[in-house]
């Protein structure tokens, strides 16, 4: 079985496979750079990520995040962004960028959103004239936008939803438009189209998905219609059906997983991308993802806590003034989160670099075939007793190999 | 009551500073070229200000943007709020308002142990104190001033106790002759400098004072106010405009010595509005020959995205380029004050620049530090996150609406979307 691909815009290489379960390190070079595989993706959302410069950004060790391509063409537009050269030009971002397309900000957000075949129809906010949003508009935006991956317009139905006739219309419809997507596509020498499978937690449905996006044969394959608030059982379940049916030698993207026990679950099986609003969002309000939980650094018996924001940690906030760094303390994030900006640019560097370093101690144990062991020690720090770690974890990793109660 | 914190490393001796004014004053009001030294820690040359922060931070600055492309080499830390009563000071800390009693303060100076602390002057902001009050004034202020230096003095070996900086009240000599006495007289081992809360005041300085750094905690609302007190006296200033016109997202755009320029017809900008839809394409930065970290890395379209995406990192990239536009003033402030131009390029600046800086057009940054209101009963730890995640409604509690000022124009033009049949 090829454990590689080649298009025009990406290569895909796998480097390691764990023995055990189905996760796997690779690399995937994009225009803009190789990324290490499994990652997490930051959202820049904007074309920027929570007042982080692109320096302070890279320095966390990201080469790849993700812009929102219905943001963009709302602000600052197409026309603007052909004038600037594309979004890494408007941005001074020098790595890699992945446009959503923001198919599911466009149903919830823009005024009386309609889903039809020819695409979203909604009315302009001031004077109420009927639009129209296609999966071509949504690919010309996004060849303008110039970014290294981008995603097709998909029809999102969520998962939760118990409109079987719905999601089975939704999921068809997802590959039409890829189909249109794909004609649509002007760039693919360099940017990189993914399909988007759909289907709920129907596993019918998504196979019937996986086999047909498959046959388009796209450089990169996303599992989306996920993380919309069902349980991670069928999560877990989704996922795990969908990697067992795609082609081995493409990047698998999971849409919207960030919390670091489903990333590495979901690493377990099979998938490479994730991206999440969660960490970066969670820093505004003085969350700090650590090795031992999320702490909220504005309670108060944090006040007088002198010690860094997480011991393990490389940042620039929590090394040491002695080796380059601030020497940040938990007390003077309490002292300052959710009150300066400043605090929240501070939490956010850690926690986005907590997730990335995280990510690569995941490749490492991938390469050195202990993501079992790597696996059970991560849970064991978590939790204390493997007991208490929840139901739906330990079902998905026993179903690929790794019993934490053993 | 204020603090100034200058960040490079530890002291060890224990004389707090020096300050050597390098072109001895002939005359009583002129600009003084000088230089304040803390044991090991880089000068600051002056005249020069320090950066006003809030909760030890610069807003929108985080430490390392700091460190790394800003010159600031001290900042202002106020911890005092406007009106004044016998024993206790209202200020605004990290818990939000409270009342600090005043040993509470010299508590509070000992562990925070900044480099400078200006002693409070019995002052009421923004109106006239009336007869009695002024009779007053002097005497609350000695009192206070005394049990400040008091205070300092118990510090362990070893640790020179912070330089304090006495207030000159902005009221006649005569009216604090018995204060102003006590600085020369009983106070004057304790004192390092003054502070000033006009510049007009500098006229009740005593002769055996004026060689005293002079801080400045009036109203500068503009580069020419500057110089005009720079040409008195004044040697550190606090500067509230910096801030204010970064939040205002106007970008500052002068320098000293001013360009010369034999054409000019109007004056220039102070700075310029870049709210203004007129930078969307622009990709040149913020100056042309500014070398900021935002003029080396990005354009005016960035700029003017960000702002308009009320993006945070809009008000960082301004903030950054409107200190380093501040420090270059300086700079060229004191280098004229040596080669003895000053005058000749302050008359030449009034003539080249507005009076005022640009008016504020669009909107300032979400609340931040002191207006933003604390939620309660937050928890310690978060409950683990086996919870089950939804990205999707995360996205939309961040997610922009489209303005509700466009119309379907406006969204075709920019490529958004198209008119239905
Ligand atoms: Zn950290
Ligand atoms: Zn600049």
């Amino acid at each position: 079985m090829s454990t590689s691909s080649q298009s025009a815009a990406l290569k895909f290489e796998i480097v390691a496979k764990c023995s055990t379960t189905k996760a796997r390190a690779s690399i995937l070079t994009l225009p803009h750079g190789p990324v290490s595989l499994p990652i997490f993706q930051p959202v820049a959302t904007q074309a920027s990520l929570k007042g982080l410069t692109p320096t302070q950004l890279a320095e966390t060790g990201c080469n790849l995040c993700l812009n929102n391509t219905y943001h963009l063409g709302l602000k600052p537009g197409q026309e603007t962004l052909e004038k600037v050269g594309g979004a890494h030009a408007l941005q001074g971002w020098k790595g890699n960028i992945l446009t959503d397309s923001g198919g599911f900000q466009m149903v919830s957000l823009l005024k009386l959103a309609k889903v039809t075949e020819e695409g979203v129809r909604f009315l302009s906010p001031h004077d109420g004239t009927p639009m129209l949003l296609t999966p071509e508009h949504s690919i010309s935006l996004q060849n303008t936008i110039g970014s290294d991956i981008i995603m097709q317009l998909d029809d999102v139905i969520a998962t939760t939803s118990p409109d079987a006739e719905r999601m089975e219309e939704a999921m068809e419809r997802s590959i039409r438009w890829l189909d249109r997507c794909i004609a649509a596509h002007k760039r693919p020498e360099k940017q990189n189209l993914f399909c988007i499978i759909q289907g709920g937690l129907d596993l019918e449905m998504r196979k019937v998905c996986c086999k047909e996006m498959a046959k388009r044969d796209t450089p990169g394959i996303a599992i989306g219609g996920l993380s919309g608030g069902e349980d991670k059982m069928s999560y877990c379940q989704v996922v795990s059906a969908c990697t067992d049916l795609l082609p081995p030698n493409k990047p698998r993207y999971v849409m919207g997983v960030g919390y670091p026990e489903d990333l590495i679950v979901s690493i377990a099986l099979g998938a490479d991308m994730f991206d999440c609003v969660w960490p970066t969002r969670t820093a505004r309000f003085g969350n700090a993802v650590t090795s031992t939980g999320t702490l909220n650094l504005r309670h108060a018996s944090f006040a007088n806590d002198t010690g860094p924001i997480d011991a393990d940690c490389a940042c620039t906030c929590c090394r040491p003034e002695e080796e380059g760094g601030l020497g940040i303390t938990r007390a003077y994030i309490y002292h300052v989160a959710s009150k300066e900006t400043a605090g929240a640019h501070l939490l956010t560097m850690h926690n986005v670099h907590y997730l990335l370093s995280l990510m690569g101690k995941v490749r490492a144990a991938i390469t050195e075939d202990r993501y079992p062991e790597f696996l059970r020690a991560y849970f064991r720090r978590a939790y204390g007793d493997m007991a208490r770690v929840p139901t739906w974890a330990l079902t998905a990793l026993k179903e690929v190999g790794v019993d934490l109660l053993a | 009551m204020a603090a100034l914190h200058n960040h490079s490393s530890l002291r060890q001796s224990s004389h707090p500073l020096l300050f050597v004014l390098q072109k001895s004053s002939t005359r009583e009001d002129e600009p003084r070229f000088g230089r304040l030294s803390f044991q090991n820690r880089v000068p600051m040359d002056t005249p020069h200000y320090v950066a006003v922060s809030s909760r030890g931070v610069v807003p929108h600055l985080s430490q390392d943007m700091m460190r790394e492309n800003t010159n600031i080499r001290a900042m202002y830390t106020a911890l005092e709020d406007s009106s004044s009563t016998h024993s206790a000071i209202p200020i605004v800390t990290s818990l939000g308002f409270g009342m600090l009693e005043y040993t509470n303060y010299v508590e509070a100076i000992q562990k925070l142990r900044p480099d400078v602390v200006l002693g409070m002057g019995d002052v009421l902001f923004g109106h006239k104190p009336g007869v009695k009050r002024i009779d007053k004034m002097g005497d609350r202020t000695l009192v206070w001033v005394k049990e400040l230096a008091d205070g300092m003095k118990d510090e362990e070996n070893g640790t020179p106790r912070p330089a304090l900086f006495a207030p000159i009240l902005p009221i006649e000599a005569e009216q604090q002759s018995y204060y102003l006495d006590a600085l020369q007289g009983e106070l004057v081992d304790s004192v390092d400098g003054l502070v000033l809360y006009d510049t007009a005041s500098i006229d009740a300085i005593p002769k055996t004072l004026r060689h005293l750094p002079r801080l400045s905690l009036g109203e500068m609302n503009s580069p020419h106010k500057l110089l005009d007190a720079i040409a008195l006296g004044i040697d550190i200033f606090t500067i509230s405009f910096i801030t204010e016109t970064t939040d205002a997202g106007i970008a500052l755009g002068f320098s000293f010595p001013a360009i010369k320029d034999t054409d000019l017809d109007t004056p220039l900008p102070l700075g310029v509005d870049m709210w203004s839809p007129t930078h969307a394409t622009s990709l040149s930065p913020l100056r042309s020959d500014c070398l900021c970290y935002t003029c080396t890395n990005h354009h005016q379209a960035f700029l003017q995205h960000l702002l308009n995406a009320k993006e945070m990192l809009g008000w960082v990239l301004l903030q950054l380029h409107n200190h380093h536009i501040v420090d270059n003033f300086f700079a060229g402030v004191r280098q004229c004050i040596q080669n003895g131009s000053f005058e000749d390029e302050r008359t030449s600046f009034e003539k080249t620049y507005t009076a005022e800086l640009p008016e504020k057009t669009g909107q300032g940054p979400r609340v931040r530090g002191y207006q933003y209101k604390s939620e309660k009963s937050e928890q310690r730890k978060n409950p683990p996150a086996y919870r089950s995640l939804d990205d999707r409604k995360e996205k939309l509690a961040e997610a922009a609406l489209p303005s509700p000022s466009a119309d379907a124009n406006d969204l075709e033009q920019q490529g958004f979307a198209e008119k239905a049949e």
